[in-house]
């Protein structure tokens, strides 16, 4: 600070401003160092072959290249898409749920507490069991069988369609409460009147909620779906760590499953793995703008 | 204003502190961390269960500690064995590797090798001499190679182990009549179907059988030179009959029935051979004490996987095996020749005899006889004892890093039918010729 | 302010309501009872009832030789620190966006909205090297630091749209009477937006207790490892002891289950809101 600073007295606009900067610095400080440089490292990372130690050759586009024409980068993205199911399944869903709890039957208090449980519960808990579950002498094939809806036993895990199913099984059961108190904060800020309105022109019980209801929860189906889905692009690591460790061979692997693989497990070109990071979160920003233009072309047409 | 910048200030210099302090925790002198695979390696299967505190190689480190004043030596378990090459190349950079790390020998340990290093001048003449496994840890392979490690602490064997009760209920002998051809070994699994029971269960979620005993029908076929040949891309998996061969039959086991279903996924394999739930499955030798110990003295035995080619000039009549494990001193280690000390010390002889208490394996001393490994003439140990001399080195140790690792995720498919075998070569053609420099 | 009248249409919903309670409490409840069984008593009947004699060794063995207490201690150490530094950093730069206008405020507060969107695992490689150059592999100060990166952005967007609706006479009259920018602080926002500062300790504390990447891969050192990551490793081995595992992570459900019960009112009451924003 100058003698002239000191001189004459701040003006309490550049106290608040000097104030605020400071007040600020600590987290841009943080995110820089740890969000935002690692990422400047990691593309420029994945233009080489480095190998996590000492190797480290520029080889342009290599990895980029040899990911897209091949065919496991595409299984991955697949499987990320399939697991994106599990969206629209716990939308569907939650918002029942929601539509039930929000009706306040006794002990409504109650059940919601209960359906939340599963987001308390650890990722790593939650795979295991469903993997115990669904294994091949599991509780699923054991009542299956005796209820007669199956000649033999499945082997869940085993087959990219029904170990896919599972997961998106998994996750929908673990964010299924999560979904239906959003939706029941949505419900409940939208007035009675409205529904007896609907009621009074004689809507049944589902009409009225899902064709006057769901306008209205526009902003909060929003919030809803665009953190779902960069959940499913960036959360699933556990899961798949506990229900099938991206197996069997890559069937069931996530792009984050995969950077991990290819990073900590079998890391002999680390640059490869920083390239699928990069190519990850490309594949993020661009979902996100897509939602956001959806969404306020929705948002256009609902005013 | 000046107060509240004042403050600020503080408080960066106090984390930034503390940061600093808790960051450079510097170690004591004269102090050891040695990485251990939480099982197959020094601590085994009976010791899980117990305290950290009791287990064998823990007190091996408070007697060496004991015989060394001023030494301590840190125990750390490694939960994924595969994955600590990785973690033992990512503290290496981190300068931060343990000073002694058991991992896998052969091209695990090649393709880390910048992290580790080499006792030649400090490993005792002694040892070179009295101590088998040399081979599998010269760089490269290469005779005169520098020395990375030490092979590991016993010599492994890898076999098929069978439920006698089960057996004999099929009308066999697998001990007067061990199936040796391909045939045989189809017929007698046939006859272990038919009386109901599952005659083998594997968990080829991580391809155990297939790298403890269906490697050894592809190298008996194609022979190591080839093999190193395709993961250098100088020739190519998928014309490798050898290779194509053995993954037929592969599939075959599991296409037929002998296997079961959810080998490709299933975990829970060991519990159910110890459960006499199927009559056979592959296992090395220091999982020899808990099957005994579940199954009965008298109810298990070994039996060396069938030929399929008894002509072949490179190996007939032999089991996977070796020194699988390396014992490697890291880069950064601040007392080398304090670790080198350490592992001479484990090798010892005491040490080996009292490491034999707790598992069943081949020591990797010259020196050591059946009996004074406490093995009774025809005792299922000692029949494991006699194969020592006549094993095939593992050949995923052999396989190149980067094309192993697509062979254990991609092996499984092919047991199960998800993958055909030319399919999977080709697969693996394109990892080789991708890595090749 | 039910649109259902009729008591026919109430019982529906809450029978309803009870089946789909079951369906979530019915794997919690498998986990609890097989936890009790010995590995073969498993596998005759994983649907039965545990028999006598119940094997709460299982447990036992998780205290004494899994060293589960050891633990949650060092989890809840990550835990304390990273939460102590949210709060501060947090409190300190939401007041800022909230309540002190300042240029670029919004751009500023944008970029850090939009870090949400990095996964951890884009970063982690280059954030593991950097750590590992710094020493900060290996210790808790390096989770903490990873957590603190990973969160700061929500709780800081979550602190600001709770600051935002003090009203500014009450801070305008504390400084009048002679606050300062930490009296005000303290004495002012804190208080009055103190439900925002309980949320994110609740809400954190679970995620954090709960989480399995960051520590898997930042802190390996046996004694020193979180429960999930220790969890994760037990799993992973291929011999299982179902039983044993299922006592592990009932026991390591436990912390954040309690937290959830006893203020679960301040979480659902920060999900709503949140969601009307």
């Amino acid at each position: 600070m100058s003698r002239n600073a000191l001189r004459t007295p701040p003006t309490r606009r550049q106290l608040r401003q000097r104030q605020a900067i400071l007040s600020v610095l600590p987290v841009i400080v943080v995110l820089l160092a740890i969000r935002a440089y690692p990422i400047v490292t990691a593309a420029a990372k994945s233009l080489t072959n480095w190998n996590g130690l000492f190797t480290s050759d520029f080889v342009g586009l290599a990895n980029y290249v040899r990911l897209l024409k091949g065919a496991v980068f595409w299984k991955l993205v697949r499987n990320n898409f399939v697991l994106l199911l599990n969206v629209p399944i716990q939308v569907f869903l939650g918002l029942v749920v929601a539509v039930l709890l929000h009706e306040r039957v006794w002990g409504w208090r109650f059940f919601r507490s209960l359906y939340y449980i599963p987001q308390i519960i650890s990722a790593v808990i939650i795979g295991y069991l469903f993997r115990t579950l669904f294994s091949m002498d599991g509780p699923v094939n054991i009542v299956a069988g005796r209820l007669g809806l199956m000649p033999i036993p499945l082997e869940w895990l085993g087959d990219t369609a029904t170990a896919l199913g599972v997961i998106v099984f998994c996750l929908v059961w673990s964010s299924l409460g999560w979904m239906a108190i959003v939706f029941m904060g949505g419900l409940s800020a939208i007035p009675d009147s409205v529904f007896e309105a609907a009621r009074i022109d004689g809507a049944g019980f589902w009409r009225r909620t899902f064709q006057v209801a769901v306008p209205m929860l526009a902003r909060v189906l929003e919030y809803a779906v665009m953190l779902s889905v960069v959940w499913t692009f960036t959360g699933l690591f556990p899961f798949i760590f506990s229900l099938t460790r991206g197996g069997p061979g890559y069937e069931t692997t996530t792009l984050d499953y995969m950077i991990y693989i290819k990073s900590f497990v079998s890391g002999v070109n680390l640059g490869e793995a920083c390239a699928i990071a990069v190519l990850l979160l490309v594949i993020i920003l661009a979902l996100t703008v897509v939602e956001m233009k959806a969404t306020s072309a929705v948002e256009d047409w609902s005013e | 204003m000046r107060k509240s910048l004042k403050v600020f200030v503080l408080l960066a210099l106090v984390i930034g502190l503390l940061l600093a302090v808790t960051g450079c925790a510097k170690k004591e002198p004269k102090k050891l961390t040695v990485w251990v695979p939480a099982r197959d390696a020094y601590i085994g299967p009976d010791e899980q269960k117990k305290a950290q505190e009791e287990w064998y190689i823990s007190q091996a480190f408070r007697r060496f500690e004991k015989a060394n004043p001023g030494v301590t030596v840190e125990l750390v378990a490694q939960s994924d064995a595969a994955a600590s090459h990785q973690l033992f190349k990512a503290a290496a950079v981190a300068g931060n590797a343990p000073d002694v790390g058991v991992l896998w020998s052969g091209q695990y340990i090649f393709g880390i090798k910048d992290a580790i290093r080499p006792i030649d001048d400090l490993v005792p003449k002694a040892d070179l001499e009295g101590l088998v496994g040399w081979e599998t840890v010269r760089e490269d392979f290469k005779p005169d190679g520098k020395i990375l490690g030490y092979g590991a602490y016993a010599v492994t064997l890898c076999f098929m182990f069978y439920n006698k009760d089960l057996v004999q209920k099929a009308g066999l002998d697998f001990e007067a009549n061990p199936p040796r051809t391909m045939a045989e070994f189809d017929a007698a699994l046939e006859k272990i179907k038919k009386t109901g029971v599952l005659p083998m269960v594997f968990d080829e979620s991580f391809p155990w059988f297939n790298l403890q005993v269906a490697v050894y029908w592809w190298y008996q076929l194609s022979g190591p030179d080839r093999i190193i040949k395709d993961c250098l891309g100088e020739e190519k998996f998928s014309e490798d009959k050898g290779l194509l061969a053995m993954l037929d039959y592969y599939h075959a086991l599991w296409k037929k029935g002998y296997v079961n279903r959810d080998a490709a996924t299933s975990t829970d394999y060991w519990a159910k051979f110890l459960q006499g739930k199927a009559a056979m499955t592959a296992g090395i030798s220091t999982t020899l004490t808990e099957a005994l110990a579940a199954l009965g003295d008298k109810n298990v035995g070994v039996i060396a996987p069938p030929d399929m080619d008894p002509n072949s000039p490179y190996a007939t009549g032999r089991v996977v095996g070796g020194t699988g494990g390396a014992v490697v001193v890291s880069k950064n280690s601040k007392n080398p020749e304090l670790a080198v000390k350490l592992i001479s010390f484990l090798c010892s002889k005491p040490e080996s005899l009292e490491l034999l208490k707790h598992q069943t394996f081949v020591p990797i001393r010259k020196d050591i006889t059946p009996a004074e490994m406490g093995y009774a003439p025809g005792s299922v140990q000692e029949k494991v004892f006699t194969y020592k001399d006549n094993y095939i080195y593992f050949v995923d140790n052999i396989l190149t890093p980067g094309v192993v690792d697509e062979y254990y995720k991609l092996v499984p498919l092919v047991l199960v039918g998800k993958m055909t075998p030319l399919d999977f070569a080709k697969a693996m053609d394109a990892k080789a010729a991708e890595l090749k420099k | 302010m039910s649109r259902i009248r009729d008591t026919a249409g109430k019982l529906v919903i809450f029978l309803v309501q009870c089946a789909i309670a079951l369906s979530f409490l019915y794997p919690l409840y498998f986990m609890a009872i097989n936890s009790l069984k010995s590995r073969p008593g498993y596998y005759t009947n994983p649907f039965a009832l545990p028999r006598a004699p119940l094997q709460f060794v299982n447990f036992g063995a998780m205290v004494s030789q899994f060293k589960i207490l050891m633990l949650f201690r060092n989890t809840f150490i990550i835990c304390a620190a990273t939460l102590t530094l949210l709060i501060l950093l947090g409190v300190v730069a939401s007041y800022a966006f909230a309540k002190l206008r300042f240029r670029w405020s919004q751009a500023v507060y944008l970029a850090i909205v939009i870090t949400l969107f990095i996964p951890a695992q884009v970063t982690m490689i280059p954030m593991y090297v950097l750590f590992a150059r710094a020493g900060l592999v290996d210790t808790y100060w390096g989770v903490v630091l990873a957590y603190l990166a990973q969160f700061i952005p929500e709780v800081v967007m979550l602190m600001t749209a709770y600051f935002r609706s003090i009203p500014n006479e009450i801070i305008e009259a504390s400084e009048i009477d002679g606050c300062g920018y930490w009296q005000v602080i303290r004495h002012v926002i804190v208080p009055t937006g103190r439900a925002a500062v309980f949320l994110t300790i609740i809400f954190y504390f679970i995620v954090m207790w709960n989480d399995l990447f960051i520590p898997m891969v930042l802190l390996r050192k046996m004694d020193m490892r979180t429960v999930m990551v220790a969890l994760a490793g037990l799993i992973a081995r291929y011999t299982g002891d179902p039983p044993y595992q299922f006592a592990g992570l009932l026991l390591s459900a436990i912390p954040a289950l309690l937290v959830y019960v006893v203020f679960q009112q301040y979480i659902i009451k920060g999900l709503t809101a949140g969601a009307i924003k």
